[in-house]
């Protein structure tokens, strides 16, 4: 039994590893293409994939292959920044919730109020109020994404301090922010840790979907919300490649990052230390 | 024997069946009269069909079919008489006088008369977004067919607006009237499924000649969709573009009209500067010797094939072939003399090839709108052979709500192309004190060549004035001259047409690939 147990870890860690990995890979690969990603060449229009073109062409005789790269990049920068600036408003939120009665009914009515519109539809208001573009979108995912993490650490929080190591520290004369930062944050930082990484999967896809739908990135910049609306115009001519590979590898991107997420709130999770 | 009864009835049944079915089918060929029209989504007006909001005028001008103009252009864009019979114009061109035929009824059943078109006209005056009216003063009828248009300034095109405005009727005006228009045009609103289609049926008591095509159905579609319902077979006619026009569908045949439906980019024409808390004006951009090296630098014929799959004409100015239009803006493509013009002006190779002058790089940002394939295509196309010139461009989407802003002071991919001189005007007169609306641009020459093209007694005259404003033989807008747009194409509008069907002589389609195309739709036949 003993064994199988470290068998599993080991496997999970390695996988975990692997995957990292070719999200690096992938990252640097991104970094690179900018150039290749934006160079049109009339000459090679719509080019189904071969070897000089893995991916095949665009419209505009693009490789699909740099694009698909640096959109990719794009987008994982994008998730990383929003997921994790997300992140840290909702543990403020949550610890400022846990300190005083009146600041838990702001931030309560705030969750109530954001997670009362439906993400996709606020997203695209605050992308246009800010004038579209890359920061349209980061704001917008900012502004959106914080408050389901933001009720999971305000429960644990509420929970923390009726335990009675909170009331000794309490009785011993430590101030609210010092129980906090040296009580709380530490006891929180699993799920917190955890939250982040499972929302990296969502702000990509959001930002993607709001690309797509014309409300995000500009269309000069090589996002994959952009290659796929471009590349929806050119699917009644049988060309299948530029919304095949794009569309396949932001599954796969988005899949890795949601399986590195489970893999994490297994081994943050205690109970999940006795499985 | 009640079993082969029951067979014999089923048999009876089928047979019936299969020729009601044949009946059907002969039928649907037999619609000899009918024509179905697949229409870009654009090309559905806003406001109804009402002309007075923009139906058949504004920016993409053509025919109102449903109501009738006192003039009309024929193929070669010459006027004609349509309402009108006769017209006359004062000495001092202030004042038009029309009179109009008397046997034009509204669908309604009650006459046309000069009231209608004096209502018509003060309407469009008091309430046209779409169309400048700010030249006539007054619209009276001065008897029952007889009309007078009183106007503030000269303006010698007024024939081109009255070649536009369609007649609606007082007694039948409201503010429903784009919904159900009554008119005294070719055909009659007869259904309009918002954001699907249209319905026009001949009007029996035009006074013209009657239509050949009894019913005339509009649809509005996304490229794609008219593509797949070209591939269906579902539709006589679609719009296409060039990315499309390589694989047309059987039972089909591709037609090309021409059109001065052209893209051209701004260079604005004066130096950087701040103009009521905005930017004003391109460093790079507002040296001639630059603007004219581009316009030669521009290998047209090479953009044409890249991006339009060869469906377009190089353009040169933005009124090409048009009675207006100055010939002598034709430039060829130059590479050596334009490299040679901006090592004159100082622009020396720099790193990577880009050229510098005092360390200022030549370069520019160039926008287009975001949902324009073609405008997108062509600004990397200029960026591409630009760059061979030594000259970096960027590319940067634009949507409406911040392009004209930002076009004061950088290019911008435009289509214009109307039927009207009146296009110069907005594109290159500077309207008082200030600069051109579009891109700072200022020449009072030219400024003065068209206050008098609109001020003098005749078309005919006008169009040599214009023709000077363009190029005088020492100055202008050409390529020896302040070349404030640079034009690259006039794009051809494609449709998918079925086999047998007879679409009439098209006269030079403006800019809006849609309803031009129908403007003669009462001439088409079927074989």
């Amino acid at each position: 039994m003993k064994i199988r147990n470290g068998n599993r870890r080991k496997r999970i860690w390695l996988s975990l590893g692997l995957l990292l990995l070719l999200l690096v890979l992938l990252l640097a690969a991104g970094a690179v293409s900018e150039e290749n990603a934006l160079v049109s060449d009339f000459t090679q229009v719509n080019q189904p994939p071969s070897i000089e073109h893995i991916f095949g062409t665009d419209w505009l005789g693009r490789d699909m292959l740099a694009r698909t790269l640096r959109g990719l990049f794009l987008s994982i920068l994008l998730g990383a920044g929003t997921a994790a600036a997300s992140a840290g408003i909702a543990l403020i939120c949550g610890i400022l919730a846990a300190m005083s009665k009146w600041a838990d009914g702001v931030i309560l009515y705030l969750i109530d109020l954001v997670l009362g519109i439906p993400h996709l539809l606020l997203l695209i208001l605050i992308s246009l109020a800010l004038g579209r573009g890359f920061r349209g979108v980061a704001v917008g995912i900012l502004l959106t994404h914080w408050p389901s993490l933001a009720r999971v650490i305000r429960g644990e929080i509420l929970q923390l301090k009726e335990s009675p190591y909170i009331w000794t520290s309490q009785k011993l004369g430590k101030s609210r922010l010092w129980i906090a930062l040296h009580h709380m944050v530490p006891n929180v930082l699993p799920q917190f840790l955890t939250g982040m990484v499972l929302l990296f999967p969502h702000a990509i896809l959001h930002e993607s979907s709001v690309t797509f739908l014309g409300f995000g990135l500009s269309a000069e910049q090589p996002a994959i919300g952009i290659l796929l609306s471009e590349s929806m115009r050119y699917l009644i001519l049988g060309n299948w490649w530029p919304a095949l590979f794009p569309g396949i590898l932001l599954v796969a991107v988005v899949l890795s990052f949601q399986y590195i997420g489970e893999k994490l709130r297994l081994f943050a999770d205690p109970a999940g230390a006795h499985r | 024997m009640k079993k082969s009864q029951f067979h014999i009835l089923i048999l009876l049944c089928l047979a019936m069946l299969s020729a009601a079915g044949c009946g059907e089918s002969r039928e649907r060929e037999r619609q000899q009269d009918s024509v179905i029209v697949a229409m870009p989504v654009s090309s559905e007006p806003e406001e109804g069909f009402n002309p007075v909001y923009g139906w058949g005028a504004g920016e993409h001008v053509h025919e109102p079919l449903i109501q009738s103009t006192l003039f009309r252009t024929n193929q070669s864009l010459a006027l004609e008489k349509d309402l009108a019979v006769d017209y006359q114009v004062s000495e001092d061109g202030l004042c038009w006088s029309v009179t109009i035929r008397e046997d034009a009824v509204f669908t309604d059943g009650e006459p046309l008369t000069a009231e209608d078109v004096a209502f018509t006209y003060n309407q469009c005056r008091d309430h046209s977004s779409v169309n400048d009216f700010t030249m006539l003063r007054e619209a009276a009828a001065v008897g029952t067919y007889q009309v007078e248009f009183r106007l503030n300034r000269p303006y010698s095109i007024w024939p081109y607006t009255m070649a536009h405005v369609g007649i609606v009727p007082e007694h039948a005006y409201d503010e429903g009237y784009g919904r159900n228009p009554v008119g005294s045009g070719r055909y009659i609103l007869k259904q309009w499924d918002q954001e699907q289609q249209v319905i026009l049926e001949a009007n029996p008591d035009y006074y013209g000649e009657k239509p050949k095509m009894e019913q005339v159905i509009v649809l509005f579609m996304t490229e794609e969709a008219a593509m797949a319902a070209a591939l269906a077979g579902n539709v006589d006619v679609a719009y296409t573009a060039a990315a499309y026009a390589g694989q047309v569908p059987g039972q089909y045949f591709l037609l090309e009209a021409e059109t001065v439906d052209n893209r051209g980019i701004n260079l604005p024409t004066v130096a950087r500067q701040e103009q009521d808390g905005q930017a004003l004006g391109n460093d790079f951009l507002c040296e001639v010797e630059v603007r004219r090296a581009m316009n030669l630098g521009i290998d047209r014929e090479a953009l044409l094939d890249h991006v339009l799959a060869g469906y377009g004409t190089p353009a040169y100015s933005v009124c090409d072939r048009l009675p207006w239009d100055q010939e002598s803006a034709r430039v060829e493509y130059d590479p050596k003399r334009a490299g040679a013009l901006l090592t004159e002006a100082g622009w020396k190779p720099g790193a990577e090839g880009i050229r510098e002058k005092a360390g200022v790089k030549a370069a520019f940002t160039l926008m287009f709108h975001p949902e324009d394939s073609l405008r997108q295509a062509l600004a990397e196309e200029v960026k591409n052979q630009l760059k061979a010139l030594g000259i970096e461009v960027t590319t940067e989407a634009a949507g409406w709500d911040t392009a004209y802003d930002k076009a004061q002071s950088q290019p911008l991919v435009w289509g214009w192309g109307a039927h009207t001189p009146m296009e110069l005007y907005n594109l290159y007169h500077s309207k008082g004190d200030g600069y051109a609306q579009y891109s700072p641009y200022r020449n009072e020459t030219v400024d003065a060549y068209m206050d008098a093209a609109l001020a003098c007694g005749s078309l005919e005259e006008s169009y040599q004035l214009w023709k000077q404003a363009q190029w005088d033989g020492s100055t202008g807008i050409t390529q020896e001259g302040d070349l404030p747009w640079l034009w690259l194409c006039n794009v051809k509008h494609l449709y998918f047409v079925k086999e047998g069907l007879q679409v009439a002589e098209q006269k030079i389609h403006p800019h809006g690939h849609g309803w031009s195309l129908v403007n003669n739709v009462d001439a088409w036949s079927w074989e």
